[in-house]
């Protein structure tokens, strides 16, 4: 069988549903939505295919593209371990989100675009997993960032989703130039583009490459920055949580299979070079912890479902990168695969619950009695549980993994594992406070009082008043992800094995202990705040104000960076523009209308003669005749 | 005949069709006056021709081209007349002065 055309249908159908339905179809919505329906079924036959035939030995097919001097840019995919994996998840997750969406933008006058967009993004990405080119690889992770700012912006019409498309774009690039110079480095150090000729440079593992250590490190480290903007760790995080002003299939889509998920295969894709840079790896997972930390004290607080899960999400991010940078291939990218899953599968629970009742708020998603909506709740506590690594779903044993791969000694291990067990018991602790709070609402609990202008905040996309209901269109994709946040899971052999590990590190009961516990010990403070019988619904923090607060308002981040890196361009624009309209084009205008009234001088003098002019002008060149002929 | 005088019966017949152009008031009599200039350059051409080139096919080739251009020109220049004509009923240069500032 022949894997490169495979592969190509896989990667180029979205490409060539995206172009007709935006070129063609963009108004007429059904037709738009189908073709970009069957691009997805197409592109996960193919990505099914593929995992299920291919050689997990890694292979390239490429053509050429251009080349300068000797260096030729190559195009093409390559297919291993990895590349398979991710390539079927993210094709299954996002066939999973477009068919969702089918019945969740059924009203939307946009949803042509919105379907093409859709499109773009799953080709980006699934060009990006398959790149077998470095600088394919730059050219799709951009592609990824301009279909998410796409997205995100998609109801362009309101100004909070533009500003959030705005910011999710600009921090992202920040990152980006880190990346960018990342890979210039790697491939003067290199000297060559070729991505498997790259791992291949690096696997010698112990045995000492011929680029001096100090490169690879500051290499690694720039790739990391690229990471850290596209994954939304600290310091770059703030920009996921805006995100969520796009329709929240899209917010699903972003979180789980595409964008965030990027940063995290990028390490995974160089995880040999990183493995050369023992120093920028403590770093990572210094970051890593304290953002999945950080992340998880916000979403402990936080009223808004959907943005309780954008938290998580840059939480959860964190634990895979503490997974990567523990040095474990295998745990960093599991949790990857099964986060996928569960984590789409909780984005559409909200996008049900939303547009069932009208609002983001938990609390009166709870009070309007979603949980009657059974399939919906039932992924909900599903996809809840597995987030919290309650056994035996996806999440846990992925968690488990991450916690396993933490056996370094030293002071340094000792606080990241203090860590990684504090961001674990809050992830079990505010997963289940959201699906107490939805399941069991509380008729006079003190949480009456949040201000009603927070409720309706973040983009509640649709207006009250429907009933919950649940569309079969929307059911099948919770169904089917349902399946997965349950059974990715025990697949977690198979995905070591494609990754090219013999021995995945199999967990002993004493090893799972602490990580079940301290899920389980989240879950009960969760029941007794929230979940039994005349609980006050209030969080433990709620006992310390100012720790609410800080929690509340991000710990001030937002903040900080608009009072010292926004409002100081702002203003600069501001002068600019000041100085631009005022100098500029004052200078500018005064000397058009200088022109404009000399012209007006000029113009009476003509008489309109037409003769006269001939005649002048003859006379004129008589005179210059008669000049050059003197000479 | 010599040189100077073919070319200075070309320049006479030129500068008759100037004085055409530039003092005639009807728009059919400049229009001859810019014939009458054609036709000054091609006998100037000729006679250089002539008198210096050294394959003489050369500017007959040219005239033959001015000739047929003249042609062409006073086609369209006698359309345009046609339709100043139809539009104001006089062909008086006079009165043609909307450029006039």
């Amino acid at each position: 069988m022949n894997h490169s055309l495979i592969a190509l249908v896989c990667v180029a159908s979205p490409l060539i549903a995206f172009v007709v339905a935006l070129v063609g179809f963009r108004r007429r919505h059904g037709i738009a939505a189908g073709i970009v329906l069957t691009s997805g079924v197409a592109s996960l036959v193919a990505a099914a295919a593929l995992l299920l035939t291919a050689h997990p030995e890694a292979q390239a097919f490429t053509s050429r593209w251009f080349v300068i001097g000797d260096v030729s840019i190559e195009f093409g995919v390559l297919l291993d371990g990895r590349t398979l994996i991710m390539g079927a998840v993210v094709a299954l997750v996002t066939l999973c989100i477009q068919i969702y969406s089918l019945s969740y933008m059924a009203d939307d006058p946009g949803r042509g675009r919105f379907f093409a967009f859709l499109a773009l993004f799953e080709w980006s990405m699934l060009s990006f997993v398959f790149s077998a080119n470095l600088l394919q690889t730059f050219i799709f992770w951009e592609l990824i960032g301009l279909s998410s700012f796409l997205l995100i912006g998609f109801w362009y019409e309101k100004p909070s989703a533009v500003a959030a498309a705005k910011k999710a774009f600009i921090m992202t690039r920040i990152g980006d130039v880190g990346l960018f110079i990342g890979l210039i480095l790697l491939f003067r150090a290199t000297g060559t583009l070729d991505v498997m000729e790259i791992g291949r440079i690096f696997e010698p593992q112990g045995q000492p490459s011929s680029i001096p250590p100090g490169q690879i490190e500051l290499i690694a480290l720039m790739l990391f920055i690229g990471v850290i903007g596209k994954s939304a760790q600290f310091p770059l995080h703030t920009w996921l949580p805006d995100a969520m002003e796009g329709p929240t299939p899209v917010s699903a889509l972003l979180h789980s299979a595409t964008m965030v998920a990027a940063g995290i295969f990028l390490v995974a894709r160089f995880h040999e070079l990183f493995l050369d840079a023992p120093t920028t790896m403590r770093v990572m997972l210094g970051i890593a912890t304290f953002t999945a930390l950080l992340a998880a004290t916000m979403a402990m607080v936080a009223k808004d479902m959907k943005r309780v899960l954008a938290y998580s999400s840059i939480s959860q991010l964190g634990f895979m990168l503490i997974g990567l940078s523990a040095g474990s291939l295998f745990a960093g990218y599991f949790h990857l695969t099964t986060h996928a899953f569960f984590k789409a599968l909780l984005f559409l629970c909200a996008g049900a619950y939303i547009h069932g009742c009208g609002t983001n708020d938990m609390i009166a998603m709870g009070r309007a009695g979603v949980a009657r909506m059974r399939i919906t709740t039932i992924g909900l506590v599903v996809g809840g549980a597995a987030l919290a690594g309650i056994p035996p779903l996806a999440g846990f044993f992925s968690k488990e993994q991450i916690i396993g791969t933490l056996d370094g000694s030293g002071l340094f291990y000792t606080i990241i594992r203090i860590g990684v067990y504090a961001a674990a018991f809050l992830t079990a602790y505010y997963s289940f406070r959201m699906i107490f709070l939805i399941t069991r609402p509380n008729a006079d609990s003190l949480a009456v009082e949040d201000e009603p202008a927070h409720a309706q905040h973040a983009g509640s996309d649709h207006s009250a008043g429907h009933d919950p209901a649940e569309p079969w269109v929307m059911c099948g994709p919770i169904i089917l992800l349902t399946l997965g946040a349950i059974g990715v899971g025990f697949l977690g052999g198979r995905i070591a094995a494609l990754l090219g590990i013999e021995h995945a590190h199999a967990p002993t009961l004493a090893e799972m202990a602490p990580a079940v516990g301290i899920a389980l010990l989240g879950v009960a403070l969760a029941w007794f705040e929230f979940g039994r019988t005349g609980a006050r619904q209030a969080g433990f923090v709620a006992s310390f104000p100012p720790v609410q607060t800080l929690f509340e308002k991000r710990w001030y981040i937002d903040e900080f960076y608009q009072r010292v890196f926004v409002r100081p361009v702002v203003w600069f624009a501001k002068l600019c523009y000041g100085t631009e309209t005022r100098a500029l084009d004052g200078a500018a205008d005064k000397l058009a209308r200088g022109v404009v009234r000399a012209g007006g001088e000029t113009a009476r003098r003509h008489i309109g003669r037409l003769q006269l002019y001939i005649g002048a002008a003859v006379a004129s060149v008589a005179v210059l005749v008669f000049y050059l002929a003197m000479e | 005949m010599t040189i100077q005088a073919w070319m200075m019966f070309a320049l006479v017949l030129f500068c008759i069709g100037l004085y055409g152009v530039l003092a005639r008031r009807n728009l059919i009599g400049i229009l001859i006056g810019i014939e009458l200039m054609l036709n000054a350059a091609s006998v100037n051409v000729l006679a250089v021709n002539y008198h210096v080139a050294n394959d003489p096919a050369v500017g007959r080739i040219i005239v033959l081209f001015i000739i047929g251009l003249a042609a062409a020109e006073a086609a369209i220049a006698l359309s345009i007349i046609l339709a100043v004509y139809r539009q104001r009923t006089s062909i008086d240069v006079a009165n043609l002065e909307e450029l006039k500032g």
